[in-house]
């Protein structure tokens, strides 16, 4: 029924798989699945070269101390490049480029103009998402199954923020 | 716990979190950009999915006593500014923190401007987070969960909350079958939207019957 070669799994196979993730994270790690701290860890790292003095704020110390919990996100979410990858092979889908929804959805086939909006959307993702304390995976996926009122708040605002941008900044896809 | 242990444990879950990733499409922009033009409805279904599934699998084993949760403080401010900001950047992006590191791993260029972008972001946020920490956005409740403010235990809220998800998911599937949604190409691309005012057939609703 599903087979490593397939190009795409029901959602609703690969939503149960993903949410059983959380057994590892839980008993394992005695975590909750997440990623966007990762980016702190490894941008707050990053940038310490050049500025040190970023590595004194306490909250980027926090996130770049040698703990179990900070270099299992980062391993986490390095791993999800070699996952997609194997899975992409397997299934012969791998891309090139850019997806063909960017031509319609921003007017415009150039491809400078797409890596500077995607550079944007990096920045507001990550930006929002440690302001929310969590993304996608933290606020959604583990905050929303541990019935947190915040993340629930959080996930809802998301969703605000992501159709009314979709309807009103980009073009139908 | 070792570092070393939990970066092994890490790169393993990640290699099956990617792989899963891929196999839902939840990390192709055509998805993600599609769900938030309501065009069609993949990444609603994953992601309650999994949060359905995590839900009796944090039921169970909270409620075994074998692990504690993991809840985050409520931060009101935070979490609708911060969740707005991280809607407009997720239609932009086509991807959610996570999976920008999936569209990296297929092969996706823009991605790796994504990433550069989102680094920047959490290196700008950090310089400006001991401000923000004196602000309404460090303001909230605590780590407040729905089972508190019912007064159940956590474990019958998570299994209530999984029975409605699972409902709810059945009649996504009803009015839009998975299938219909994918794109011939597998990446959410549905083709040119039709011009306005031409009526289309949606893909698994039940066509208008004359009842003789």
């Amino acid at each position: 029924m599903v087979a490593l070669t397939d190009k795409a799994w029901s959602p609703y196979v690969a939503g149960v798989l993903i949410g059983l993730l959380q057994i590892p994270a839980f008993l394992l790690i005695a975590t909750a699945l997440g990623a966007s701290s990762s980016f702190v860890t490894v941008g707050g790292g990053l940038f310490g070269l050049a500025d040190p003095s970023i590595l004194e704020i306490d909250y980027v110390a926090k996130h770049v101390a040698m703990t179990g919990k900070n270099w299992w996100q980062v391993a986490l979410v390095g791993g999800v490049a070699v996952g997609a990858f194997l899975s992409a092979l397997m299934s012969r889908s791998l891309r090139r480029g850019v997806s063909p929804i960017w031509a319609r959805a921003l007017g415009t086939p150039s491809k400078p103009a797409r890596y500077a909006v995607a550079f944007v959307a990096g920045f507001l993702m990550l930006f929002g998402a440690r302001l929310a304390d969590g993304c996608t995976s933290g606020h959604g996926l583990s905050g929303v199954a541990q019935l947190a009122v915040g993340s629930t708040v959080a996930v809802a605002a998301m969703f605000v923020g992501g159709i009314a941008t979709a309807v009103l900044l980009l073009r139908r896809i | 716990m070792s570092v070393t242990f939990a970066v092994t444990v890490g790169i393993l879950m990640g290699i099956a979190f990617g792989f899963f990733l891929e196999k839902s499409r939840v990390f192709e922009p055509g998805i993600i950009v599609g769900q938030m033009q309501l065009r069609s409805f993949i990444m609603l279904k994953v992601f309650l999915t999994a949060v359905a599934t995590g839900a009796v699998v944090l039921a169970v084993l909270n409620g075994l006593g074998l692990v504690s949760l993991h809840l985050k403080p409520a931060l009101y401010a935070a979490d609708i500014v911060g969740g707005l900001l991280l809607g407009v950047g997720i239609a932009l992006a086509g991807a959610c923190p996570g999976t920008t590191l999936a569209q990296i791993g297929v092969g996706y260029r823009d991605a790796i401007f994504t990433l550069l972008g989102g680094l920047a972001g959490a290196v700008a946020f950090s310089y400006l987070q001991p401000w923000l920490s004196g602000t309404v956005f460090a303001a909230g409740d605590g780590k407040l969960s729905f089972a508190d403010l019912a007064g159940i235990p956590y474990w019958q809220g998570a299994l209530g909350l999984a029975v409605v998800l699972a409902v709810v998911l059945v009649g996504l599937e009803r009015w839009r079958p998975w299938r219909s949604e994918i794109g011939a190409n597998a990446d959410g691309d549905l083709g040119a939207p039709p011009a306005e005012g031409i009526a289309r057939p949606v893909p698994g609703k039940p066509q208008l019957r004359v009842h003789g």
